[in-house]
């Protein structure tokens, strides 16, 4: 029993890695840019779809493929700021939810057009390779990803608090106005926020291949995963998506274990409906928006 | 006052080739097409009336979809209670579940407000997919067929659906002009356009957006049992479809959202694009349809976020214009 929930624990934990990267980059954007990434789930799908074809075109290793896939999604992020998002800044809600929405739809279903429905792995050699530690079973393919996963989150903590353009980014989420006083330029700084926050959409792409299904949908998963996290560490807050992430991915790997396979989500939901009831301002507090 | 009897004019010419319509229709085919547009242009209606005057941007809206579908399903499966009755009881069922829905989701503002009402709504959908017992699980049911029983809403005639849809949205646009003419209409654009300044002039904000989310809720629910009596089958797939939600408000925000005729004119403009593309490419190239859409969703947001019916009244505005004014005096 207590081995059964040891395992959960870390399966959970391992997943919850991945949870983290997707939900970072949500919380990024919404701290610094105002704007919620309904797409961000799709970048991970398209991170998946491209190291699967450098993996059966060119033979690279998925997770080496992170060197491709981050800068290329980094681009895109750049892109879809200076041509997409800046134009609906400043306006009201319907455009500002509806735009990335659109292009979630857009995304999925050009996805679906391209490369049908069907599921699409990549084996690599440690895909079934595992540690055993005691009774314990530990995938090598999760944690490789886990472990990048917390190394890219240390990387974007250390940029955000040590670069001056990271500083500038911080300065820009706390206050627009005053940061542009600073001579800060926030459609550079935007720019920025949403290239990174899809490089680590890209990354999460990389990481699932090895042991996850390519899918037009897939990316739907981890977005709902991420909105969670991000209301339940407190819109914004790096460090809270970070915890509730990986808090998430244990709820619902116990989920799965205890009350049965597919209910992994409703427990995900459930808390999410449960901190809105309780505590809508987030785990670390501050105001709700 | 000309303009106005030019519009009851135009009303009630549409009105007659509306109700003529299936008469001079021969093939079932595009009648179906037009009972999509009617039953989605009334689900737009329905959401715009939330989404629309008082911006609150629902992608839920499926959730009372499907309360409104399994309420008189279940009534007609298992109690033999006419579809009829079970409508209006599927809507005071949404109606009902609006309340602590909207209350849990009325907490957050803006996205996150969106981002709650897709989560009730898959909740609602994984409960109807686990209690089996209850509700036919995910397997669901077919709706046993009567033959010709307008007592129990089923008829051989296609066009007896037509004249049904056709009387929801009727109903639905009835209500929103009542509404919209109203105290409660200015109120709900106040709260749209900034809520805290329409709560400091003393709006009620909660208890008008609560109002108009059971007011949506039970209409919605009304399209969720035409829908399935139409189709003859209910599961939870089908039921709490997220792309009903999607429609629902993408017809609104294209045809325009906050206005009367925005949702019919949006549901027109897409439901004939998709069924155009439907005819040209055949159902073979899945996800077309919504590329389209979402294409036009973007293309209306980055350059006409007022949509159809803004971009009219701009031509409008544009052509009282330019009538001649009259000469300033020389001086």
């Amino acid at each position: 029993m207590l081995e059964t929930l040891a395992q959960a624990v870390i399966n959970g934990l391992l997943i919850g890695g991945i949870y983290a990267l997707v939900s970072i980059g949500v919380t990024l954007i919404f701290g610094v840019v105002k704007i919620v990434n309904f797409a961000q789930g799709e970048f991970v799908m398209i991170g998946m779809y491209l190291s699967f074809f450098l993996a059966t075109q060119f033979a690279v290793d998925p997770v080496v493929s992170l060197v491709i896939t981050m800068p290329v999604l980094f681009s895109v992020g750049v892109l879809i700021q200076h041509f997409l998002i800046r134009r609906v800044l400043g306006q009201n809600d319907m455009p500002q939810i509806f735009l990335t929405f659109a292009l979630s739809l857009l995304l999925v279903n050009l996805a679906l057009m391209l490369f049908s429905a069907n599921y699409r792995t990549v084996h690599t050699w440690y895909s079934d390779e595992a540690l055993h530690l005691g009774g314990l079973y530990i995938p090598l393919a999760k944690l490789f990803a886990f472990a990048l996963a917390m190394v890219l989150s240390a990387a974007l903590w250390a940029f955000l608090h040590t670069t001056d353009l990271g500083k500038a980014m911080r300065a820009a989420a706390q206050n627009r106005e005053v940061a542009q006083l600073m001579g800060i330029n926030p459609n550079r700084v935007f720019c920025v926020a949403l290239g990174v926050a899809l490089a680590l959409a890209g990354a999460a792409g990389s990481l699932l291949m090895p042991f996850y299904p390519a899918y037009p949908l897939v990316g739907q998963v981890f977005v709902l995963m991420a909105f969670v996290a991000v209301v339940l560490g407190t819109l914004g807050n790096i460090l809270g998506a970070l915890v509730a992430s990986l808090m998430m991915g244990v709820a619902e790997s116990l989920g799965i274990q205890f009350i049965g396979a597919d209910s992994g989500l409703i427990v995900v939901f459930l808390m999410l409906l449960l901190t809105l009831a309780l505590r809508p301002s987030g785990l670390a507090g501050g105001r709700a928006r | 006052m000309k303009g106005k009897s030019f519009a009851a004019l135009a009303l009630c010419l549409g009105a007659v080739l509306l109700l003529a319509l299936p008469l001079l229709l021969k093939s079932t085919f595009v009648l179906d097409i037009f009972i999509r547009i009617l039953l989605f242009a009334f689900i737009g209606t329905a959401w715009n009336l939330m989404g629309g005057y008082a911006k609150q941007l629902s992608l839920g809206h499926v959730a009372y979809f499907g309360l409104g579908a399994y309420t008189s399903t279940i009534l007609q499966v298992d109690f033999d209670i006419s579809p009829w009755i079970g409508m209006v009881a599927g809507g005071i069922v949404a109606a009902l579940a609006s309340l602590p829905i909207g209350w849990l989701c009325f907490r957050l503002r803006g996205p996150y407000f969106t981002i709650a009402t897709i989560a009730t709504a898959q909740v609602l959908m994984l409960v109807f997919l686990k209690f089996r017992d209850f509700a036919w699980g995910a397997e669901g049911t077919t709706i046993p067929n009567l033959g010709n029983a307008p007592l129990m809403m089923q008829f051989e005639a296609k066009s007896a659906y037509y004249y049904v849809a056709l009387g929801l949205l009727a109903l639905g646009l009835a209500i929103t002009f009542l509404i919209e003419r109203s105290f409660i209409g200015y109120y709900l654009v106040a709260i749209g356009e900034n809520e805290d300044a329409a709560e400091a002039i003393g709006v009620d904000a909660p208890r008008m957006k609560r109002d108009i989310y059971m007011i949506s809720a039970f209409l919605t629910a009304l399209a969720g049992t035409f829908y399935i009596q139409y189709i003859y089958f209910i599961d939870p797939a089908t039921a709490f479809n997220f792309s009903i939600s999607i429609e629902a408000a993408l017809v609104s925000i294209v045809g325009g959202i906050g206005t009367l005729w925005g949702p019919v004119i949006g549901t027109v403009l897409l439901e004939t694009t998709s069924a155009l593309l439907q005819s040209w490419l055949g159902s073979r190239i899945g996800g077309i349809q919504l590329t389209v859409y979402s294409l036009i969703l973007m293309a209306v947001i980055l350059w006409r976020p007022t949509g159809i019916m803004g971009f009219l009244s701009e031509l409008h505005a544009k052509h009282l214009r330019a009538e001649p004014a009259p000469k300033p005096e020389a001086a």
